[in-house]
């Protein structure tokens, strides 16, 4: 079985916020949440790097350790999903998160937050495929139709990456190898070293 | 003068030296962030996004992973099941409730002792509900005892508040409070004799600053859990706290419903009426004028 991943290849990543944009539009996320975003480093200082971030889909997941309910469960495919259902916005998947990808709409009762939302790799949740309930609660269900995620799919460098894990890193490494990475990557002269 | 252009010329070479070191050093602090791997890159990052992982969200996740929902199923099994070990070997204090009667409790203190009362039981049991909730299934049914849990909560602080300024000179720990733990409170065994306590007993004591101000720390830290209101280290943190100090809450909380319902006869009606049976004051609460 193929064990699905993102990556996020830093040196090509440039902070378009493409992927945040095609994610959250594509999938109708509610305002104040972000199932992915783009983090920048040492921003306008020489060794600048971008990376997008949203759920990294661990293999040994730490908010399907700490939900007191039981709504978050592992495909056997690796991909992490919630079921809106279940949930009761306690949000101590956040907490157990070493990435923040959990998030929560906050416009319920007494201001309290709702059910966690993040980023299902476009592969909807527990109901049924392509059903409307899916596409509500969830977004689209891309991976069903065979389709690369929105954010992947909308990378204009390629930065981001996704599919079976072996793959992926099949990619990278290639990539490593023709251009190197970190100090030593092809353009890093060009863009940042003074005469 | 050969001597004069050879020494010009070592100065010239030594300056040249020292502006090409102080350049190549300047390239060298320019060069330093490139050479960062990636993983140095990752450990910033997850500095932003998520604190202290390392520190507290790891910790956080093992002691909930593992422990938090033993611990609370250990409490409400052991605590119980002592209690009910105690029921069938030592038995109720059965008191003289025909004979003559002392006015214990105000009704002010009554109705917001009832008030806190109602409240706390259902933050002990929504509480409970939260986090055997993968037992219950979750859903709307879990998600609305964590409702209640909040309005319960927001309800108990006002009666929390009165009760601690009403008894906080009568909860006070006394010397004879060491005798009365010595004892027991006099609960192992079926005689009656007088026990060292004024108006509350060591046990009453205890579970009243676990109330109050135990309780005052879990509306605080539960206040920032809901509303995730500070960093994120703190709220795990906090979270920890709520937890643990939940367990020693539900403990003493369980062992009050034990002493009020069953191991005091007519107590629970004493707290309805004010009244408690003048035998009762002179053993249970020897040291109280009245």
């Amino acid at each position: 079985m193929a064990r699905m991943k993102f990556l996020c290849d830093v040196e090509r990543c440039i902070d378009c916020s493409g992927c945040v944009v095609a994610c959250k539009e594509g999938n109708h996320v509610p305002v104040g949440v972000n199932r992915r975003r783009v983090v920048t480093l040492n921003e306008g200082k020489p060794g600048e790097k971008s990376i997008s971030v949203s759920c990294m889909h661990c293999a040994d997941a730490p908010c399907i350790a700490v939900c007191p309910v039981d709504a978050i469960y592992q495909r056997d495919d690796g991909i992490v999903l919630v079921s809106k259902k279940t949930c009761i916005g306690c949000g101590y998947c956040f907490m157990a998160c070493p990435f923040g990808a959990p998030q929560f709409p906050t416009n319920t009762v007494f201001g309290a937050r709702g059910a966690m939302d993040k980023c299902t790799m476009c592969a909807g949740g527990p109901e049924e495929n392509f059903s409307e309930e899916e596409y509500k609660l969830y977004g689209q269900n891309r991976i069903a139709e065979g389709k690369v995620p929105l954010c992947a799919g909308m990378c204009a460098t390629k930065a981001l990456l996704v599919g079976d894990a072996d793959k992926v890193a099949d990619v990278y490494r290639e990539r490593i190898f023709q251009r190197g990475s970190g100090a030593n990557a092809w353009g890093w002269d060009t863009a940042y070293k003074k005469d | 003068m050969q001597r004069r252009i050879a020494f010009v010329s070592l100065l010239a070479l030594a300056l040249f030296g020292a502006s090409a070191a102080a350049v190549s050093a300047q390239d060298q602090s320019f060069l330093t962030p490139l050479t960062y791997s990636v993983s140095v890159y990752f450990n910033k990052l997850m500095g932003i996004i998520a604190g202290d992982w390392q520190g507290y969200g790891q910790l956080f996740t093992f002691l909930q992973d593992e422990w938090f929902a033993t611990l609370f199923l250990a409490v409400i099994i052991v605590v119980p099941l002592v209690f009910l070990l105690h029921y069938l070997i030592v038995g109720a204090k059965h008191f003289d409730h025909d004979g003559e009667q002392i006015l214990f409790f105000s009704k002010y203190a009554r109705i917001v002792h009832f008030v806190a009362a109602l409240s706390f039981s259902l933050l002990v049991i929504t509480g409970l509900l939260v986090i055997f909730g993968a037992f219950f299934g979750g859903g709307i049914f879990i998600r609305s005892a964590r409702y209640l849990h909040i309005i319960s909560a927001v309800v108990f602080v006002v009666p929390g508040l009165l009760m601690f300024f009403l008894w906080v000179r009568d909860m006070l720990p006394q010397l004879h409070d060491i005798k009365w733990m010595f004892i027991v409170g006099g609960y192992l065994s079926k005689k009656k004799k007088p026990v060292p306590a004024g108006k509350f007993n060591a046990g009453q004591k205890m579970y009243f600053w676990f109330a109050t101000v135990g309780g005052g720390v879990m509306a605080y830290t539960g206040y920032v859990l809901w509303g995730f209101g500070a960093q994120l280290d703190t709220v795990r943190i906090y979270a920890m706290i709520h937890n643990f100090l939940g367990m020693g809450i539900v403990a003493f909380y369980l062992t009050h419903v034990y002493m009020s319902v069953f191991a005091i006869a007519g107590s629970l009606e004493s707290m309805k009426t004010g009244y408690k049976p003048k035998e009762e004051v002179d053993i249970l609460h020897s040291r109280y004028n009245y």
